[in-house]
């Protein structure tokens, strides 16, 4: 592999590593004040429960996502030096903002929100959990302002070498944030959403904890019902937005070449070199019902006529296969969400065993298709880091690929082990049950009974073992 | 412009040290820690804060590319792999903080602690020390060798970092702690502080053999400079006798630390000012333009004050000796 692919895979590996984490927290952020807000109002001990319990997820999470972000941001020069050198002018500012608006926010007030309780009043608990979700949003708006300049680039002159600002309003109110930064953020609370309601219903499957699942679910459950349909207007008004101004991804995404296509294709395996799919699976019509005709005229056309130059063409595959891994997802979401309303109407929601057993496996779904929706976004945008005026391969640093080589193994092994950390910290943390966050909870062993001050575990009576991830 | 946007630079530098200083500090001293339950008031003091103190390197890092971005662009390939190593130990030691005050399992993520705050701290004397070594640039953009940026100054730097950051960790801890864990850290943090007089001496003295010597020429850069150095002795001095296990005065060695690195930063930056590192335009050269700098401090000029508060207030809610100390607080289970 060269320099450029080197760079480009470390590059995208450290994003969607982090992206992997705000896909949670993000939405943890805005339940926890939820939460707290309501156990100081109603002094309900479920809500003070599902707040410990969800703080604990919480907290690690964060903690990766940070050390994660603060990487991408050392990229951005250490890889991509030029891109950085000719962009500052412009990204440079925004990101500045998210620093000052959001990540001090977060910050400052993430110790209390995990470590405060008992220490610091109700009020001043509540405040730093607002805070807290307030700049995870504000970090959301901002990370979506820079990159959507990056796929549709305007208010800005060529002087010295690089993008100089002309005017801020068209920088930042360009056509493609107004409905990305929308996107994104449902996109994120709805993954959240799905998130709880997998780890709510597997209580519900093991019969433990029953009023914490069931408010779990619940909530979960809803965000999903009331966002799904918002986010499939929202995702196609970002279709509208970004594609007519980038034909290369608007074809890739379509998974067809040479003709139009009324269809909708759902599988393919497309073949750079040849311009053609090896194998090509397609709906008849679909394509032109999305596109809102339904007389099956309305063809789009494919990637080689959109884009004759292959030099300028994206890569089908990761376009195609990413909006695809989105697009499936949402489906399924949607499903989810329309049984789930259907249920609880003739009131079978906490009697469906089969349907809490089908809903733990959602817990990554959300993550899923933010996943498959950048690597669409970006790797559609392609070969441009700033679309239409900056090639990637010109936005690369010089280094030895010695160096890079070296750095993308080290980030590989650490990102595997982080992740793997997590994921037994999870599955520990849920194994270990809500049981102990219950104000009420006594323990049978009273010497044990310490009351958590800090989300730290009481042991549990059932000997659950200790997490041994790591080793 | 160039002048005050680069003191916000420094700002931002300054703050890191001083606040990840003591939190790094205290991660490397958790390794001479044999006590378990002193080394566990020394992990709190760092779960709390780590999030907060990091997120000035990151304002640092902007304030660099926003404001400078040739220079962002060509430093930091010039140091990468001093770079990569300080991302790989700050990731290693955020998560292994996070998961040590989260599970009962703590003696691995202890490790995993200490030796990634060392490693943080090592690579960034290395990344320090490369600043003074030239960066080759071709139309602006770097292209230079891998290891051109390392060499003997290399140690003198890193020695020198690890040091103080240790004087800094236990002059906090001097300050959180009470009992014998406050007497044994005054006497390690006397010693700390000592050596970095001691490094921070040699590394003036070695400066001039660098790519980047020191420019003294004019009177006013000659008085200026004699000045800096006697408030950064001061600061050395304040810190020394306040350390002590018998002076009361716990916060002031903190401070006097402070000054000492404020005063040898200003007078490296009167020296060197304005082409700070050797290769990279200079400081009104890399300018990015009016646009940007108005956005830049309209926006970051709001919001510095209340960054300041929020780094204040983070630290105040936690203010008590006995908070975070565990003194009140029976850890379970253990
Ligand atoms: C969904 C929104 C989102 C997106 C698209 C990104 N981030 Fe992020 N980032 C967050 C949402 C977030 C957050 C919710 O604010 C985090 C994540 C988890 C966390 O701990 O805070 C965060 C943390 C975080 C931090 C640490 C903040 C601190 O010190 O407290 C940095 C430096 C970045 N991010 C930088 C980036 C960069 C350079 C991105 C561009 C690729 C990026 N993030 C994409
Ligand atoms: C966290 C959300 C993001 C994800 C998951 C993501 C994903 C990706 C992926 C997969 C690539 C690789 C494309 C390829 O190599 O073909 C890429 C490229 C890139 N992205 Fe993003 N991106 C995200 C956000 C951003 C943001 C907010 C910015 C800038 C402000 C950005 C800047 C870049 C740059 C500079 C490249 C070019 C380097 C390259 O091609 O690898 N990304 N991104
Ligand atoms: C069927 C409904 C949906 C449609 C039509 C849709 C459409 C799109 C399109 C066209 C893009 C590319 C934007 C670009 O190139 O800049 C995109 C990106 C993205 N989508 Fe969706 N989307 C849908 C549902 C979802 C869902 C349910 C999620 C997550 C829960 C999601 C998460 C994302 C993310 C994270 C991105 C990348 C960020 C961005 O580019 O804004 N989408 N979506």
């Amino acid at each position: 592999m060269d320099l450029l692919q080197l760079s480009r895979w470390q590059f995208a590996l450290t994003v969607m590593f982090h992206m992997t984490f705000p896909a949670i927290t993000v939405g943890l952020s805005v339940l926890l004040s939820f939460l707290y807000g309501m156990h100081w109002k109603t002094g309900n001990p479920v809500y003070l429960q599902m707040f410990r319990f969800w703080r604990r997820i919480f907290a690690v999470g964060f903690a990766i996502g940070v050390v994660a972000g603060i990487v991408i941001t050392f990229q951005m020069g250490l890889n991509w030096g030029v891109y950085a050198a000719k962009t500052g002018p412009i990204i440079g500012p925004i990101i500045a903002m998210e620093v000052v608006t959001a990540f001090f926010v977060e910050a400052g007030f993430i110790g209390i929100l995990i470590y405060g309780e008992n220490r610091v009043s109700q009020r001043t608990m509540f405040a730093a959990t607002v805070m807290v979700a307030i700049g995870t949003i504000l970090s959301t708006t901002w990370i979506l302002m820079a990159n959507s300049w990056m796929q549709t680039p305007q208010g800005f002159a060529n002087r010295h070498g690089r993008f100089e600002p002309t005017s801020w309003m068209h920088v930042i109110f360009n056509p493609s944030f107004m409905w990305r930064a929308p996107h994104m953020l449902v996109a994120v609370l709805i993954s959240a959403g799905l998130f709880i309601t997998g780890i709510g219903a597997y209580y519900l499957v093991k019969g433990r904890a029953r009023l914490f699942a069931k408010s779990t679910v619940s909530i979960g459950l809803g965000v999903v019902a009331v966002l799904i349909p918002l986010q499939l207007f929202l995702g196609d008004s970002v279709a509208g937005a970004v594609l007519p101004r980038q034909p290369g991804k608007a074809g890739a995404m379509e998974g067809n070449w040479d003709t139009p296509n009324t269809g909708y294709v759902i599988f393919a395996i497309p073949d750079m070199s040849g311009q053609r799919d090896t194998v090509k699976i397609s709906i008849p019509c679909l394509g032109s019902y999305i596109s809102k005709d339904l007389s099956c005229d309305t063809g789009i056309p494919g990637l080689s006529q959109l884009v004759p130059n292959k030099n300028d063409q994206p890569n089908m595959t990761p376009v195609f296969w990413g909006f695809r891994a989105m697009w499936y997802a949402s489906m399924v979401m949607f499903g989810i969400a329309f049984y789930a309303t259907i249920l609880r109407f003739r009131r079978k929601l906490w009697t469906a065993r089969r349907f809490h057993r089908f809903l733990r496996w959602m817990v990554p779904l959300g993550i899923l298709a933010i996943l498959g929706g950048w690597v669409a976004a970006e790797t559609g945008r392609q070969p441009f880091v700033v679309y239409g005026h900056l090639r990637t391969s010109a936005a690369v640093s010089h280094l030895a690929s010695g160096q890079v080589l070296f750095s993308v193994i080290g980030f590989i092994t650490l990102y595997a082990v982080m992740l793997g950390l997590y994921i037994a910290y999870i599955v520990h943390a849920v194994r270990a049950g809500p049981e102990r966050d219950d104000p009420d909870w006594v323990a049978p062993d009273p010497a044990l009974d310490v009351r958590p001050p800090r989300p730290e575990p009481a042991p549990v009576p059932s000997a659950v073992p200790v997490m041994r991830g790591g080793r | 412009m160039a002048g005050i946007w680069f003191g916000v630079l420094v700002f931002a530098l300054l703050m890191y040290v001083v606040l990840d200083g003591y939190d790094l500090g205290i991660g490397i001293a958790s390794m001479f820690e044999r006590d378990k339950a002193s080394r566990d008031k020394m992990l709190e003091q760092v779960a709390q804060a780590w999030d907060g103190n990091e997120s000035w390197l990151v304002l640092a890092a902007l304030v660099l590319w926003a404001g400078y971005p040739t220079a962002f662009g060509a430093i930091l390939p010039h140091a990468y792999l001093a770079v990569i190593l300080m991302l790989f130990a700050l990731g290693v030691r955020g998560v292994s903080v996070e998961l040590a005050s989260q599970t009962h399992d703590r003696a691995l993520f202890e490790w995993t602690f200490g030796i990634g705050s060392l490693v943080a701290a090592l690579a960034q004397g290395a990344l320090l020390s490369s600043l003074a070594s030239r960066v080759t640039l071709v139309d602006n953009a770097f292209s230079g060798s891998a290891f051109g940026a390392f060499g003997w100054f290399t140690f003198l730097v890193c020695a020198l970092l690890v040091a103080l950051y240790l004087s800094y960790g236990y002059a906090y801890m001097k300050w959180k702690s009470t009992g014998e864990l406050r007497t044994r850290v005054a006497r390690r943090g006397e010693i700390t502080t000592a050596v970095t007089a001691m490094l921070a001496v040699a590394f003036f003295l070695a400066l001039d053999n660098t790519d980047a010597p020191l420019n003294l020429d004019s009177a006013g850069r000659t008085v200026a400079f004699v000045v800096l150095l006697a408030a950064a002795g001061t600061g050395i001095a304040v810190a020394m006798w306040s350390l002590r296990p018998a002076s009361t005065n716990d916060g002031r060695s903190f401070v006097g630390l402070a000054i000492a690195t404020v005063a040898i930063a200003v007078a490296i930056v009167v020296g060197r000012y304005p082409t700070i590192v050797p290769g990279v335009p200079s400081v009104e050269d890399a300018l990015s333009p009016d646009t940007t700098m108005w956005f830049l401090f309209v926006g970051i000029g709001i919001n510095l004050p209340l960054i300041v508060f929020y780094t204040w207030f983070g630290h105040h809610a936690f203010r008590d000796k006995a908070y975070g100390t565990g003194a009140r607080l029976p850890r379970s289970g253990r």
